[in-house]
C-alpha cells in the first residue's frame, strides 16, 4: 500500500495497513528536523518519516505587479495593505527564533457604507494566475506515491471569514454579519465567486491529479465559536457547500481545517459534504465524542496537542497521546495522524522523534503489524 | 420601560444611534449621569457578558453591544467627569512581544470598558520595558497579558518579573488560548482567565 492508498483508504473510511501521516510544521522547525534526520530537502525528510500527503503549491501569480509602499509594505491583490514585521523571542530551551508575518496594515473596504462600494471595489480575478505548472507539479507529486492535497491560493488558502476580515477590517465585518447583513453578502459573494473559479482552474489544470482539496477559516476559540450556528448557516454554510461540490466534480475528496471548538458546526459540515475535518485541538474538543457521534460519516486529521503536549511534555507523554489517539480514532479508519496545527520552533527535538516513531509504532491496524522507522 | 432600561436594550441589540440618541435625552431629562452609566450602559453590557458565557450571544455582537456603548460613553464622559472627580482604575493590557495575536486581547479590553474600567491597549509584540513605562505613566493598577502561541508564553513570566523589578504595584492578569491557570501560578500572575468576560469579572474583583 502506498502513501496515496493509505490516505484514500483512511478518508473512505475504511483500514489502510497503518494510520496514515500528515506533518504540519513551521519553516524553522522543518530545517531543524531536515537537519536531525540528515535529509537532504524536504521531500527526503517526508520520505524517511513516511509521511503519506503532499501539498502542492499551486498556480504562480500572474497579475500586476504587487504595489510597494512605503517601510516595505505591499498592497496584495484583495486591496489589502500589509505591514512585513518581524517578530523575535526565546523559547522554553533558550533558544531564539524569529518569523515574519504579513501584517494586515489598512483593509482597503473598510470605510465603505454601501453595497455599491463593495461591487466596485478591484476584486481579483481567475485570470491573474498561471495555471501552466499545475499539472507538472502534481504529477510530480504524485509520483512521490503519496496523496496530493492542493492548497489553494498560493498566497493564502481557500476561506471565507479570514480574507473578509482582511478585506472589510474584523471589527467592522463581523458588525456586519449582526447591523448590515447585504453588505457582509456581498463581499462574501465576491469573495466565493473568485476562489470558486480559481480552484476549478486548478483542478482542471491538474487534470486528475490532486486527491484532496485544503481549505478552511478559523471558526472556533479555544472554548466556542466566533459566531453563532445560526449566523453560520446564514452566511458561510452555502458557501462551504459550494466549494465541496466542485471539488466532487472532480473526484476531489475535501479536507477543512479550522481552529478551535467547533463541535456545534460538525453536523453542518457533514450535510454540506465534507471528507475531512482538520486541526482537531484536543484541548478545544471532545474528539472521542466526535468519533463517537460523526465518525461514520467524517473522517478526521490532527489531534495531536500542540499547545502543551508537544512543545512541553516529555517524548513519553508524546508517545502515550499517539497512543490514545491511534486506539480512540482510528479504528474503522477515517483518521490521518497529524498535529493540531504546526509544530513550532520550541518544541524539542526528541518530542518530534518520538512523534514519528510513535505513529508508526501505533498506527499500525491489525492483523498487520506496525512498521518499523527505516 | 424607563430610559436607562431602554438605553440597555439598545446596547444590548447594538444599536448605537440609539443608544447616542437616549443618553442625550436622558441628560437633557436631568438624570444622574452615574445612574445612566450603571443602568443603562454597565447593565447592558452586563447582560451582553452574561449571554455571551451562556453560549447565546458570540463575538459579532459583543462587537456591535461595545461600539454601542461607545457611543453612549462619548455623550456621558463629559458629565461624569463633572459629576465625579475620581477617575476609574485603568488597566494596562497588550499581546506580549513576539507575538502579534490581537483578537482575542482586544475582547478582553472591550469588556473590561464594560464593566468601567478605564483600559489602555498597548497593542501586539509588546516588549516587557513598554508594559512597565505604561503601567507607570497611566497609573494603571492591572496589567493584562495575552499570548495566543506557546513560543510566546515565556514572555508572560519576563514581563511579570520586569514589572515586580521596577517596583509597580500592580496586580497581573493573564490569558490566551494555550494559557491555563497552573501556568499563571507557576509565573506568578495574580489571575487567569478563560475568556473575555472572566477576565474583565476577575479584573473588577482583583481590583476591589
Amino acid at each position: 500500500m502506498n502513501g496515496r492508498q493509505r490516505a484514500m483508504t483512511a478518508i473512505e473510511h475504511h483500514e489502510p495497513d497503518r494510520i496514515p501521516i500528515d506533518l504540519w510544521a513551521e519553516k524553522t522547525t522543518l530545517s531543524r528536523l531536515q537537519q536531525h534526520f540528515g535529509a537532504a530537502d524536504r521531500e527526503a525528510l517526508l520520505k524517511r518519516l513516511q509521511v503519506d500527503l503532499r501539498y502542492v503549491m499551486g498556480p504562480s501569480f500572474a497579475g500586476q505587479q504587487f504595489r510597494q509602499l512605503d517601510d516595505g509594505m505591499v498592497q496584495d491583490h484583495f486591496g489589502v495593505i500589509r505591514r512585513p514585521m518581524t517578530v523575535e523571542g526565546v523559547d522554553r530551551t533558550g533558544h531564539a527564533w524569529s518569523w515574519t508575518y504579513r501584517h494586515v496594515h489598512l483593509a482597503p473596504l473598510q470605510a465603505a457604507t454601501t453595497v455599491k462600494e463593495i461591487e466596485h471595489h478591484p476584486w481579483p480575478t481567475a485570470q491573474m494566475w498561471d495555471y501552466g505548472a499545475v499539472e507538472a507539479e502534481c504529477h510530480a507529486a504524485r509520483e512521490t506515491g503519496c496523496a496530493v492535497v492542493s492548497g489553494g491560493d498560493r498566497l493564502d488558502r481557500t476561506a471565507q471569514l479570514k480574507p473578509a476580515t482582511y478585506i472589510r477590517g474584523l471589527e467592522q465585518f463581523l458588525s456586519d454579519l449582526v447591523l448590515q447583513p447585504a453588505m457582509a453578502q456581498c463581499l462574501l459573494e465576491h469573495l466565493v465567486t473568485y476562489y470558486l473559479e480559481y480552484n476549478r482552474r486548478v483542478f482542471q489544470a491538474a487534470n486528475g491529479a490532486i486527491d484532496i482539496f485544503f481549505m478552511g477559516d478559523d471558526m472556533g476559540t479555544q472554548t466556542g465559536l466566533w459566531l453563532s450556528p445560526r449566523m453560520y448557516r446564514k452566511f458561510f454554510k452555502d458557501n462551504l457547500r459550494r466549494f465541496i461540490d466542485l471539488a466532487h466534480e472532480f473526484g476531489i475528496k475535501v479536507m477543512y481545517h479550522t481552529c478551535g471548538n467547533v463541535t456545534a458546526l460538525i453536523p453542518d459540515f457533514i450535510e454540506c459534504g465534507l471528507d475531512v475535518l482538520q486541526s482537531l485541538q484536543p484541548a478545544a474538543m471532545d474528539l472521542e465524542a466526535l468519533k463517537r457521534e460523526y465518525g461514520a460519516h467524517l473522517a478526521f486529521q490532527g489531534g495531536i496537542d500542540i499547545q502543551s503536549t508537544m512543545p512541553s511534555g516529555t517524548p513519553q507523554q508524546v508517545r502515550d497521546e499517539v497512543a490514545h489517539r491511534a486506539r480512540t480514532l482510528g479504528p474503522g479508519g477515517g483518521y490521518i495522524f497529524c498535529t493540531a496545527h504546526n509544530l513550532l520552533p520550541d518544541v524539542p527535538t526528541e518530542n518530534m522523534v518520538a512523534l514519528f516513531e510513535a505513529y508508526l509504532e501505533h498506527g499500525g491496524y491489525w492483523p498487520n503489524p506496525p512498521r518499523c522507522s527505516r | 420601560m424607563d430610559l436607562t432600561s431602554e438605553i440597555a436594550q439598545q446596547l444590548y441589540d447594538g444599536d448605537a444611534d440609539g443608544v447616542a440618541r437616549r443618553v442625550e435625552q436622558a441628560l437633557e431629562q436631568g438624570l444622574d449621569p452615574r445612574q445612566v452609566l450603571q443602568q443603562g450602559l454597565l447593565a447592558g453590557m452586563g447582560r451582553v457578558g452574561q449571554d455571551f458565557q451562556a453560549g447565546e450571544l458570540f463575538v459579532p455582537e459583543l462587537i456591535v453591544a461595545a461600539r454601542a456603548m461607545h457611543a453612549g460613553l462619548d455623550r456621558l464622559r463629559p458629565h461624569l467627569a463633572a459629576a465625579d472627580g475620581d477617575a476609574d482604575a485603568t488597566v494596562v493590557i497588550g499581546t506580549v512581544q513576539g507575538d502579534l495575536h490581537d483578537i482575542g486581547k482586544r475582547l478582553v479590553g472591550i469588556m473590561m470598558q464594560g464593566v468601567g474600567l478605564r483600559v489602555v491597549d498597548l497593542g501586539h509584540d509588546v516588549a516587557p520595558d513598554r508594559f512597565v513605562e505604561a503601567a507607570h505613566k497611566e497609573g494603571a493598577a492591572l496589567v493584562g497579558l495575552s499570548a495566543l502561541l506557546s513560543t510566546t508564553m515565556p514572555m508572560m513570566r519576563a514581563t511579570i518579573e520586569a514589572l515586580r523589578e521596577a517596583g509597580l504595584p500592580v496586580r497581573t492578569l493573564v490569558g490566551g488560548a494555550p494559557v491555563t491557570r497552573r501556568w499563571a501560578d507557576e509565573i506568578g500572575a495574580d489571575g487567569y482567565a478563560p475568556d473575555a468576560v472572566a477576565a474583565a469579572a476577575l479584573a473588577r474583583e482583583l481590583l476591589r
